[in-house]
């Protein structure tokens, strides 16, 4: 059984929390499919946050194909989250760098290029969501 | 909520239990005791006349032996200070110290109306304290019924004196212990609720029920019911030659003599002896020599505002009808006083 | 949804001052609703009014479609934790038990014996003797344990120290969540409430200034900076909550419902602190003023 944790500073909603968390548990095959995920009681009583926020996270994460509410019962995993296949990370991490070197010559220093990258991934997040 | 109520109320419950039962325990004691003395007695058997020397003679032994004045006075105290005592001690609290602690919202949030939360803590409480001044006066009147037969036979000493309407064994026999303990009582709720504070609305209490206590009887009381008025020969009743005061009420036995002075002949007042009169002079009334004659050949006569002595359960009744309907109406006043708007 | 409490107007008057002023509010149930705002602002006499304690002088509220301390059916469905959570100090933690299962009907002893093993409370121990937070735990056993459908908590953690305060909060979310309760409760402090609460309801001098879902009040409200401004040449739709100057730059937080188009300003996100805050000293500023600023969201 995995644990939640929160970081109150990071800006990060809450449930947003506790959907990359039970992601990346998916990820590392810390769970698997079958694999019960905490009762939202339990979370509750451990992170002192509201049962609504918890059951936002997990009806997304249903909504996603990765879990499965069984009502009386709990919440199950019910498919996997592959990183893509380790394939494609080799030609991502090439364009990265070279972007990466683009951003240099242009003169953008670390934190410029920090903040283009956050704040081009927030918007491309939030059409995604749309 | 009956529950709740004997739990708040339990340490008072059992202290009054305590002093009630170490009192019971003092009567029973002494009490068979003072009826064999009794029985002893030159009173048993005695014919009219020689009655009433028989009974001085039975109370000054009384007086004189140490454990019967303890206990007649310690009675008397007792059922004078319950009232009081419960009033201050059960009564003040029951609203204040709920209202000062806060935990009437632990007790108003329960599934209980304020109504019922009232209504059964005031009257299991209050009967209570009913109760236990009446069974204090119950007990002690078992216990004092020889003194008091002997007094009424016209037996007086310093210690054992007074009548049934006298102030001290008015207030403490008969039904009027109720009615104190119940005034008492909701005085205290009342106040409390008032107050909302304990300690000063025991305070307040404490006064307003001692000032009622002795403004009853002196103001109050003979005025409940209109008394008689009566003229009546000096030798006829049985003059008191210091104060000019009578004694009996000719034809009305055992009845409660309000005010009485001597008139001269043309109807007004005298307060002392005549100097005509003053040679023979002995001071209380003594059978033998005694100015009486000549009071009476100079045309004075003796003015008597009295109640007869069939008038004492009337009396005991008004009076306790009197406190119970204030004690109604100051339980009221606590439901009032609690209405949600206040709080 | 069903709303928990529905008020119209409200308002209460001690002797000659208005300690609640035209209150209209909708809070739906199912939510975990924060009432927050300065001492005297008038959250203990709207929490009073909710549970019956109080009557009020203008206006109506209703509890769960009745009338609030209107009999044993209408208390039984509604728990309250006053402030300071004051229990007998005379009576054990087993009598305060005995105490709910007397006065309830709906009493579910198993469930009040389990808290009580569960919080390691001895039940022969005189509840004047009990801590500050194992008072309030024992004060939120006998409101939880009633089974209500509505809890109301005024200030519930405004006098334990950082544990106590995190252990009760944890355990509250946890009834929550077991018996799906509604919950009400009042803080001065922002921190206390915000990982709790979804609904929010912001109180000051005496009026509602602002009240809605959390997420829905994060997402309307942003803070605007920029060069220096008058703030009557915004556009229309935006409404200014607070606004501070310097002699170059305008900081303001608004409220809109669409998006802010003006690139003159850059937008950020506020926190709940900071708009609690700027609502507040909104309040403060305009105590005097008779317009009714505040707003409210339906769901």
């Amino acid at each position: 059984m995995i644990e939640f944790h929160l970081d109150a500073r990071s800006g990060v909603a809450p449930y947003r929390q506790l959907i990359h968390q039970v992601r990346h548990a998916l990820r590392l095959g810390l769970l698997r499919e079958g694999d019960q995920l905490p009762k939202v009681k339990d979370v509750v009583a451990g992170l002192a946050i509201n049962p609504n926020t918890v059951l936002k996270a997990y009806r997304e994460l249903e909504y996603e194909g990765l879990v499965a509410a069984r009502p009386g019962i709990g919440t199950f995993v019910t498919g996997t989250l592959d990183g893509g296949s380790l394939a494609a990370h080799g030609p991502l991490r090439r364009d990265l760098a070279r972007w990466l070197a683009r951003a240099r010559q242009a003169g953008l220093d670390d934190e410029s290029i920090e903040a283009l990258f956050a704040s081009t991934f927030r918007s491309a997040s939030e059409e995604d969501i749309a | 909520m009956i529950w709740l109520t004997w739990r708040q109320f339990r340490v008072q419950a059992l202290t009054a239990a305590a002093a009630l039962a170490a009192f019971a325990i003092l009567l029973a004691a002494t009490g068979p005791q003072l009826a064999s003395r009794y029985a002893a007695s030159a009173i048993t058997g005695c014919h009219v006349g020689g009655c009433q020397s028989a009974a001085i003679t039975f109370l000054s032994q009384l007086q004189a032996s140490s454990a019967y004045p303890i206990v007649y006075l310690l009675g008397l105290a007792l059922i004078l200070v319950a009232p009081a005592i419960t009033g201050i001690f059960w009564g003040a609290p029951l609203i204040a110290r709920e209202l000062e602690t806060r935990t009437f919202a632990l007790a108003w949030n329960q599934s209980i109306t304020r109504t019922r939360w009232l209504v059964v803590k005031l009257t299991l409480t209050g009967l209570a304290a009913m109760a236990v001044t009446e069974a204090l006066s119950l007990s002690y009147a078992w216990w004092a019924d020889p003194i008091r037969k002997a007094i009424d036979l016209g037996g007086s000493t310093s210690l054992f004196s007074g009548g049934r309407f006298s102030s001290l064994i008015f207030a403490t026999h008969g039904i009027t212990p109720l009615g104190y303990a119940a005034f008492a009582f909701t005085l205290g709720t009342a106040t409390g609720a008032l107050i909302r504070r304990t300690v000063p609305a025991m305070a307040v209490t404490l006064a307003i029920f001692a000032a009622v206590q002795i403004a009853m009887p002196l103001g109050v009381r003979p005025h409940l019911i209109p008394p008689d008025r009566t003229v009546a020969t000096i030798e006829s009743v049985d003059l008191d030659f210091g104060n000019l005061t009578a004694t009996v009420v000719p034809g009305e036995p055992g009845a409660w003599i309000l005010s009485s002075g001597a008139i001269n002949a043309a109807g007004q007042t005298v307060s002392t002896l005549p100097d005509a009169c003053l040679g023979a002079t002995t001071l209380g009334p003594k059978i033998g020599s005694s100015p009486g004659p000549c009071l009476q050949s100079h045309g004075f006569r003796e003015a008597i505002t009295y109640e007869p002595a069939g008038r004492y359960w009337p009396l005991q009744g008004i009076e306790t009808g009197i406190f119970l309907a204030l004690a109604l109406a100051l339980a009221g006043s606590c439901f009032w006083r609690l209405g949600r708007r206040r709080t | 949804m069903s709303a928990v409490i529905e008020t119209d107007g409200l308002g209460k008057r001690y002797r000659r001052q208005w300690a609640l002023t035209d209150c209209t509010l909708s809070v739906p149930a199912g939510h975990v609703v924060g009432l927050v705002g300065p001492n005297g602002a008038g959250k203990t006499t709207l929490l009073s009014l909710a549970t019956g304690m109080l009557a009020p002088d203008a206006g109506t509220i209703e509890v769960l479609g009745g009338r609030p301390g209107a009999g044993p059916a209408q208390l039984s469905r509604v728990g309250f934790l006053a402030q300071d959570a004051p229990v007998y100090a005379g009576l054990s933690v087993a009598d305060h038990l005995k105490l709910g299962a007397r006065l309830n009907p709906g009493w579910d002893a198993g469930l009040a014996r389990g808290r009580v093993d569960r919080l390691d409370l001895d039940p022969g121990q005189k509840a004047g003797t009990l801590s500050g937070g194992q008072r309030a735990q024992l004060a939120l056993t006998l409101a939880v344990a009633k089974r209500p459908e509505l809890l109301v908590l005024d200030e519930p953690v405004a006098s334990l120290d950082p544990l106590a305060r995190r252990d009760f909060l944890a355990d509250l979310m946890e009834a929550v969540a077991e018996q799906e309760l509604s919950v009400v409760l009042s803080s001065h402090l922002v921190g206390d409430l915000e990982r709790v609460c979804d609904y929010l309801i912001v109180l000051v001098g005496s009026r509602v200034r602002v009240a809605g879902p959390v997420e829905e009040l994060l997402a309307t409200h942003h803070l605007l900076s920029g060069p220096r401004r008058d703030p009557d040449t915004l556009p229309d739709g935006l409404e200014v909550i607070s606004a501070s100057h310097t002699d170059v730059q305008t900081t303001l937080l608004v409220r809109t419902s669409g998006p802010v188009m003006d690139p003159a300003w850059t937008v950020s996100q506020v926190g709940l602190e900071d708009l609690v805050l700027a609502y507040m000293s909104q309040g403060a500023g305009r105590r005097r003023r008779d317009d009714h600023r505040h707003l409210e969201v339906r769901k």
